[in-house]
């Protein structure tokens, strides 16, 4: 497990990149405490935490792209200041990010130098045969010898054209390359999530490379088992701050987990009304569900029962929401609500037989910001509200979403007012009003208080309560591990789109959960259920 | 994306004053420059320009494009086009001509023209919203499938004289009789009425119908009125069918008004119409689409050409004057948003 360390100048230099007093806030709400992260030659970094621990925010500072509410950065001991992308990539920074930003319709030659000067003729036209050797140089340097440079990037697989992303962030690794300084410090964004096994191995190949030659990697994952295998230390992030930055030797898979997850403070849930008991009523009956992301789900959600879904990103929750409201195409399975089965192709459909639904994303999926909180609100029930079911009736959506609006607690100066002039946490109760304002038998909740302050989040908590109390089912699906636990009776973990366990929430602890999500790991990095 | 809130917040802040103004200009700047363009011709033109009887005039000018404008709103709320409108009018005032000429009663060459608009419009309304190709590209192929039917059916020649009735030219012609006014017979052209009723029934459908609202919410997001529970795919569709026969009507309008049908007649309402919809957008505070708005442009694009003739400008400098004053209004109105 231990990495032998690469031969060192006896005087300890500079660190390659020196993070301290790192700050960030979105609308006041703090994504980054203080936060500081050293770099040193020769290493592979980690950093976890969990879902919005501040482990992006971090990244996008470093990159350039995201301007620090203050920050101390160094690279090799020099001050530096990075306003946009470009100075992070003068600086020697290379960044592999999660997504693929590959532009398709191009060639892998193309993608690999995209953020580079081709190499050209006459200083004009692109030297193309120089342009395919040098990619197939670097191609080569990473092992990768099946892809052509003349191949478009479309017809790869995800995978492969993963690879020609990470082989682009390697174009100008070799210093006689080019003139200009070599890159050395290369952040990874869960950089194997699109690949096979045997392209991952690649990868820490490369990276083993790296290392040995003086970079520095900093390896941004949420899998356990490839920091044991990688990394030389880790810094874990929790709520935006350091909790520990600690070399690989002596830390156990479980140790990692009560880092990312112990808190300092105890988010206070509202208790279930005394006199709300989950019956023994099956609400919703799912049989073998099936979509191009989930695989034969099955479950039932009692009258009154709150019911949690976990997973790690992309494990397939959201999805799940999106099978039930039927905005995903159905392969295969069954749903029944009350009984019957559930006759709907469409959402329009699933709203009308009593589904009512959150998004996770509400500025690009909830709602139409342009538009007043009233048409948001009425949206899915205008033909109710309209005369004859045709005609817009004013007054009456005016009533019902001011009254919506009351109940969700929202505070704007009226109903009139557009959406896209609201914080987020109001965007997010008006997506509430509208999924609550023709009480729904299922409500589907997908991260219901993402990117919401803390008092609104309580706000909605208490919303949660007090329509389920009024006898509807709901399913909610959060990253939020401790808000799963403190509103939910009984919680779904998800793993590669099939449903692996189902577990009571009573005396579950936060640790437990993130391991069930985790899966298994290696035995002799089994958290110790302690 | 989280940062953009952000970014208005800050430039609200240190624009401070001026944003009341830059509202106000925003929303009534197209109305002011509508005022300074009939005031320049009023000063230009005092005794032809400014009297009921030009305006009359004016309002019978624009009828056509008028209807085919109001219907290309619906589309354009939906942040899509419709291209083919021009060639459909044109195919259709071949197809009600024909049906004319070989001796079909006048009530069913009227009906099958409609038709025929309607079965063009499901057309594109299938092309775009069930097969997904963008509108620009669909309804750029039907233009030109209507183009050529136009000229198959017809065999590129006009279709004029006996084969049109006089019940349909003495329509496009004539008015309700109103009364005089300075010594001058004034009529309320049956074309403007024609317009009047669609412009109403438009408004109603787009601004009083749960049907118009889910188009806004369409327009304004896609993906959100989907989840949220508007079949965004059967009302795409119908702003299409509703598009052709907006189109079918102006056809007609034109065979009435020209008492002839000629295969490229309607050809050069597409790019008016889509003109006059995009002057309105700028005095939306949100850039939709409204229909009076729409008609305020079309009454520019109508005044424009009255007066410019009027002044006996050369037709050519119209076409550039008027494509500036376009290009000017959304220029405006698109510094003022920033």
């Amino acid at each position: 497990m231990a990495h032998p360390q690469p031969a060192q100048a006896p005087a300890e230099p500079a660190p390659l990149l020196h993070i301290t007093g790192a700050n960030k806030a979105y609308h006041g709400i703090p994504a980054l405490v203080d936060a500081s992260l050293t770099l040193r030659a020769g290493e592979v970094h980690a950093l976890i935490g969990e879902n919005g621990a501040g482990k992006s925010t971090l990244i996008k500072l470093m990159a350039g792209v995201l301007s620090a509410d203050s920050i101390a950065m160094a690279v090799r001991g020099q001050p530096v200041n990075f306003r946009e992308a470009r100075d992070a990539f003068d600086a020697g920074l290379r960044f592999i990010h999660q997504e693929l930003n590959a532009v398709p319709t191009l060639s892998v030659a193309e993608n690999v130098f995209l953020n580079q000067r081709y190499p050209t003729r006459a200083g004009v036209f692109v030297h193309w045969r120089r342009l395919h050797r040098q990619t197939r140089d670097v191609l080569a340097q990473l092992g990768i010898t099946h892809l052509a440079p003349g191949q478009i990037m479309a017809r790869l697989s995800p995978g492969d054209q993963m690879l020609v992303k990470i082989a682009s962030a390697f174009v100008d690794a070799n210093p006689s390359a080019s003139g200009e300084r070599a890159a050395a410090i290369y952040v990874m964004d869960e950089p194997t999530a699109a690949l096979s096994t045997a392209e991952a191995a690649r990868l820490f190949e490369v990276i083993d490379r790296l290392r040995a030659s003086g970079c520095a990697i900093l390896y941004v994952t949420h899998r356990l088992d490839e920091i044991f295998q990688l990394a030389d230390r880790v810094t874990v992030l929790r709520d935006g701050r350091v909790v520990d930055c600690v070399p690989i030797e002596g830390t156990t898979a479980a140790g990692l987990i009560r880092m990312m997850t112990g808190r300092d403070l105890q988010q206070v849930y509202p208790p279930r009304g005394p006199d709300v008991q989950v019956s023994e009523r099956v609400l919703l009956d799912v049989q073998g569900l099936t979509t191009r992301a989930i695989h034969g789900v099955s479950f039932q959600l009692f009258e009154n029962e709150i019911l949690g879904v976990a997973g790690l990103s992309g494990a397939g929750r959201t999805e799940l929401l999106r099978a039930l409201i039927r905005a995903d195409r159905v392969l295969a399975g069954t749903v029944a609500l009350n009984g019957s089965a559930l006759q709907a192709r469409s959402p329009a459909e699933a709203w009308d037989q009593g589904m009512a639904y959150v998004p996770e994303e509400r500025r690009s999926q909830g709602l139409v910001l342009s538009r007043s909180i009233s048409d948001n609100i009425t949206l899915p029930h205008l033909r109710h509200l309209a005369r004859r079911g045709t005609f817009l009736n004013h007054a009456r959506e005016r009533r019902t979403s001011a009254e919506m609006s009351e109940a969700v607690r929202l505070k704007a100066e009226g109903v009139t007012q557009a959406t896209w002039q609201l914080s987020g946490g109001n965007q997010q109760k008006t997506v509430f009003a509208r999924a609550f304002a023709r009480s729904p038998q299922i409500l589907l909740l997908d991260e219901p208080t993402r990117g919401v302050d803390v008092g609104a989040k309580f706000d909605i908590y208490t919303l949660i309560r007090k329509i389920n109390a009024q006898g509807t089912g709901i399913v909610m699906v959060s990253s939020d591990l401790p808000e799963l636990i403190g509103m939910c009776d009984r919680i779904l973990i998800l793993r590669d789109g099939a449903l692996v366990h189902t577990v009571q929430t009573e005396a579950l602890t936060e640790n437990e959960l993130l391991t069930l999500c985790y899966g298994e790991l290696s035995d002799d990095n089994q958290p110790a259920s302690h | 994306m989280t940062t953009s809130p952000q970014a208005t917040d800050d430039a609200r802040s240190w624009r401070g004053g001026r944003v009341r103004w830059a509202r106000l200009f925003r929303q009534f700047g197209t109305l002011i420059g509508f005022i300074v363009i009939v005031a320049f011709f009023s000063w230009q033109k005092p005794d032809t320009f400014m009297n009921v009887r030009n305006w009359m005039n004016i309002t019978q000018q624009v009828s056509i494009l008028g209807v085919v404008a109001a219907t290309m709103t619906i589309v354009m709320v939906l942040n899509d086009f419709d291209l083919s409108v021009g060639t459909m009018a044109s195919m259709v005032g071949i197809v009600a001509g024909t049906l004319l000429r070989d001796g079909y009663m006048l009530g069913v060459a009227l009906a099958l023209g409609l038709l025929v608009g309607a079965g063009g419009g499901l057309l594109n309304g299938v092309l775009v919203s069930y097969i997904r190709i963008s509108p620009f590209v669909a309804t750029l192929g039907t233009l030109t499938m209507f183009n050529g039917l136009a000229l198959y059916i017809s065999g590129g020649t006009t279709i004029f004289g006996r084969a049109i009735p006089t019940a349909l030219s003495d329509f496009g012609r004539g008015g309700i009789y109103l009364g005089i006014v300075d010594g001058q017979r004034i009529t309320l052209p049956y074309l403007t009425i024609i317009t009047l009723v669609v412009l109403i029934v438009v408004w109603i459908v787009l601004e009083q119908t749960v049907f118009g609202r889910r188009l806004y919410a369409i327009g304004g997001n896609m993906e959100a009125a989907r989840l949220g529970g508007v079949r965004v795919r059967m009302l795409r569709l119908m702003a299409f069918v509703i598009s052709g026969m907006g189109a079918a009507i102006a056809g007609l309008m034109l065979v009435s008004r020209l008492a002839s049908a000629n295969p490229t007649q309607g050809d050069g309402l597409m790019l008016r119409a889509i003109a006059a919809v995009f002057l309105g957008m700028t005095m939306s505070e949100e850039g939709e689409p409204h229909v009076l708005a729409t008609m305020l442009g079309v009454l520019i694009l109508g005044v424009l050409a009255n007066g410019l003739t009027q002044m006996q400008i050369d037709t050519y400098i119209q076409q550039i004057l008027t494509g500036g004053i376009i290009v000017l209004a959304v220029t405006l109105s698109s510094l003022s948003r920033r």
